[in-house]
């Protein structure tokens, strides 16, 4: 299994680029392509089984759209050829319209998807998460959390595309709704931040899975599972409070 | 009219004041709490002091400015401070109303003020620092503060022009704070045990700010504190005024040359042996210089200082030592120089990790992304004999340590953190390290008192 980490120099907030170590001890044999902002993306040239993007500041995520930007097309290419990407957190934001910050400043996206997020910096949305993911025939629960300076809408009369997860508690893309990310064929972003794949064995194994094309198990299963079953388990308790 | 506002406001802060020490409820931030809701803007019309130093960073910034304080008050000198309540306005309103007369005016000349991050737009438009101490930037809490780059962009817009900096030159989203105001760096020279590539999991600053290649370091530290340049294009860190170097763990002093002072230098006594506090001791070495003060009396102060028990604290019971050391929830970064300390201190080790945060646990669910930023790979480490994780969130605890390469049989588990000492295994001559967070101070001495009494 070969996986692309899109500019870990930067996009590395809040433990994600443990998803990608998860998968290293889970997967030994996968080999993983650390692309920086300098480099040319291996994707550019090839289909990786994976290419993951995390979270970043919101000055790296100009630098990323301007990096990405002559590579548009491509992506909308390995998308529809069913190449697989997790894009977790604000990394999400890159492939809408535009980026319309409360102060008056737009930063323009790549424009791949019909939506708009809206920022406001002096706010901060903190949120629990919990949510169901359609897998090959099942239905996974997934937790996790959201902290952002940001929501994004779909724009108006524009085709609204899949949701990764549907919300069960917790905010949608924005607030407004229940769908949750984006899902596009292969193509998975997700608001959600942080380890998402430690938090979601079965998510992660389904990933990894269908990555690699045969069975995977996330390592150390039992205890991974053990602490994904309280957390769902306390994320279900409706006297669990969900916002900060 | 607003004039009229903050006299009420003042009346009735002061008599809250009379109504707390009446009823035993000193220190707390009530009556800047009422006088921000009956006057908003109330820091504006109370009396400031006449020279105001503030102290903010991400880490340390309570020890540090207690050494200021300290060193002050053994100076003779009395200063308003915020040192018994909080470090966002409402702290500050209250120190300020303790020490002004009922017309308002403040009754001390100087002023030393630990202040949040986040809070500076609502103190700065009103109170002016002369100097400004940052002791570093770095990630904190997810939920409050987001990442360091957004904490740098908030002190740069509201800190204001005319205050001289005081800043960390070996971190450089520290020394990019405000880059128009006038200013002076520290930083310490390199040291045995720095290398020139970074092992942390958090690693903030690895792009140049001018070409956004990747950033070199002659020497790194730990995540992005050290000496950087690019190789690329000459970018370098901006050079110490004030070096640190020749630091010696067993005199525990450090020498700091001045170097805008034609090189002088002198040494100080270190108040304790964790990286984090030498930098703590140098940056506030670097203020008192450039408060006046001579290196023979900041010398003088230093020989008689100590660091407040509930950040470290150490007892021995037989042949064991029990140490207790604050590791603040939600914060890896402060997370993994605690783990970094204790994997290089010599012995055989136990470790109680405590620090899940009881209020999250009380409000909702804590925010656990933090422990996968956080260096749990220290802890993997033939020393250190029994992990014992305890409290809400055992079983991530748990998960985290195994991803760590920490073998389950060194992991011991209990739901409750008053139990955790029944899960030590008091071995001949041991470490044993209680890690407690912000709000669990007092839980972790409890725990604490447990095991002496199990030693005894």
């Amino acid at each position: 299994m070969r996986i692309e980490v899109l500019f870990p120099e930067i996009c590395n907030l809040y433990g994600e680029l443990f998803n990608i170590e998860l998968i290293k001890k889970s997967c030994p044999d996968a080999e993983i392509t650390e692309t920086n902002l300098n480099d040319e993306p291996l994707c550019a040239s090839e289909t990786p089984d994976l290419i993951y993007m995390g979270t970043m500041s919101e000055k790296s995520q100009e630098m990323v759209i301007e990096k990405l930007s002559p590579y548009k097309d491509r992506i909308s290419q390995l998308i529809a050829s069913d190449a697989h990407f997790l894009i977790t957190g604000n990394a999400l934001e890159i492939f809408g319209e535009k980026i319309e910050d409360k102060d008056g400043t737009i930063v323009a996206g790549l424009g791949m998807f019909p939506f708009t997020t809206k920022r406001d910096m002096m706010n901060r949305f903190n949120s629990l998460y919990l949510g169901e993911f359609e897998g090959n025939d099942d239905l996974m629960k997934i937790v996790g959390f959201k902290s952002q300076f940001t929501h994004s809408y779909w724009k108006e009369n524009a085709e609204t595309l899949a949701p990764l997860f549907e919300t069960l508690r917790g905010p949608g893309l924005n607030p407004d709704i229940k769908g949750e990310g984006i899902r596009v064929n292969n193509f998975m972003a997700t608001y959600v931040i942080g380890p998402l794949l430690v938090l979601n064995p079965p998510f992660a194994e389904y990933l990894m899975s269908e990555c690699s094309g045969k069975a995977e198990e996330i390592t150390f299963r039992d205890a991974a599972y053990d602490a994904y079953d309280a957390r769902v388990s306390e994320y279900s308790d409706e006297h669990t409070g969900f916002y900060y | 009219m607003a004039k009229l506002r903050f006299l009420v406001a003042l009346a009735a802060a002061k008599l809250s004041i009379v109504a707390l020490k009446i009823t035993h409820h000193n220190g707390t931030n009530f009556p800047g709490v009422l006088a921000l809701r009956i006057c908003p803007d109330f820091i504006k019309y109370i009396g400031k002091p006449g020279k105001v130093i503030a102290v903010s960073g991400t880490n340390g910034k309570t020890t540090t400015c207690n050494m200021i304080l300290d060193a002050l008050t053994m100076d003779g000198k009395q200063v308003v401070n915020n040192r018994m309540g909080s470090n966002i306005n409402s702290g500050i309103a209250t120190s300020l109303i303790q020490n002004a007369t009922l017309t308002g005016k403040c009754k001390l000349d100087m002023g030393v003020f630990e202040v949040d991050e986040r809070s500076v737009l609502r103190i700065f438009p009103y109170l002016k620092p002369d100097y400004m101490l940052i002791t570093n930037l770095s990630r904190d809490s997810i939920m409050r503060n987001g990442h360091p780059e957004y904490i740098q962009g908030i002190l740069t817009k509201y800190i204001p022009k005319e205050t001289k900096l005081v800043l960390n030159a070996d971190d450089l989203i520290c020394s990019g704070v405000s880059p128009e105001n006038e200013r002076v760096y520290f930083g310490i020279e390199k040291m045995p045990g720095d290398t020139e590539k970074c092992n942390n999991l958090i690693q903030d600053y690895q792009i140049c700010p001018k070409c956004k290649h990747k950033l070199a370091y002659e020497y790194v530290r730990y995540s992005h504190i050290g000496r950087a340049y690019c190789p690329h294009c000459g970018f370098t860190a901006p050079k110490y005024d004030y070096a640190g170097y020749n630091v010696n763990l067993d005199d525990m002093t450090i020498t700091i040359k001045e170097n805008c002072h034609n090189g002088e230098e002198a040494s100080y006594k270190l108040l304790n042996d964790s990286v984090y506090n030498i930098y703590n001791v140098v940056s506030a070495v670097a203020l008192f210089r450039q408060l006046g003060y001579s290196r023979e009396k900041i010398q003088e102060f230093f020989s008689k200082m100590n660091i407040v028990g509930t950040r470290y604290d150490i007892k021995e019971v037989k042949d064991k030592k029990i140490h207790m050391m604050l590791a603040k929830d939600k914060n890896a970064f402060a997370g993994s120089r605690v783990f970094e300390y204790i994997a290089q201190t010599p012995g055989t080790k136990e470790i109680i990790i405590m620090n899940s945060c009881q209020d999250d646990a009380v409000h909702w669910s804590e925010n656990i992304c933090w422990l996968y930023d956080c260096d749990f790979e220290f802890l993997n480490n033939d020393s250190i004999e029994n992990i014992v994780v305890c409290g809400p969130r055992v079983k991530d605890y748990r998960y985290r340590l195994l991803l760590a390469g920490i073998p389950d049989s060194k992991i011991s588990y209990t739901d409750k953190e008053i139990d955790a000492p029944d899960q030590l295994k008091y071995l001949d001559n041991d470490n044993i390290f209680v890690l407690y967070g912000t709000d669990s101070i007092t839980l972790g001495y409890k725990v604490a008192e447990r095991i002496e009494r199990s030693i005894k």
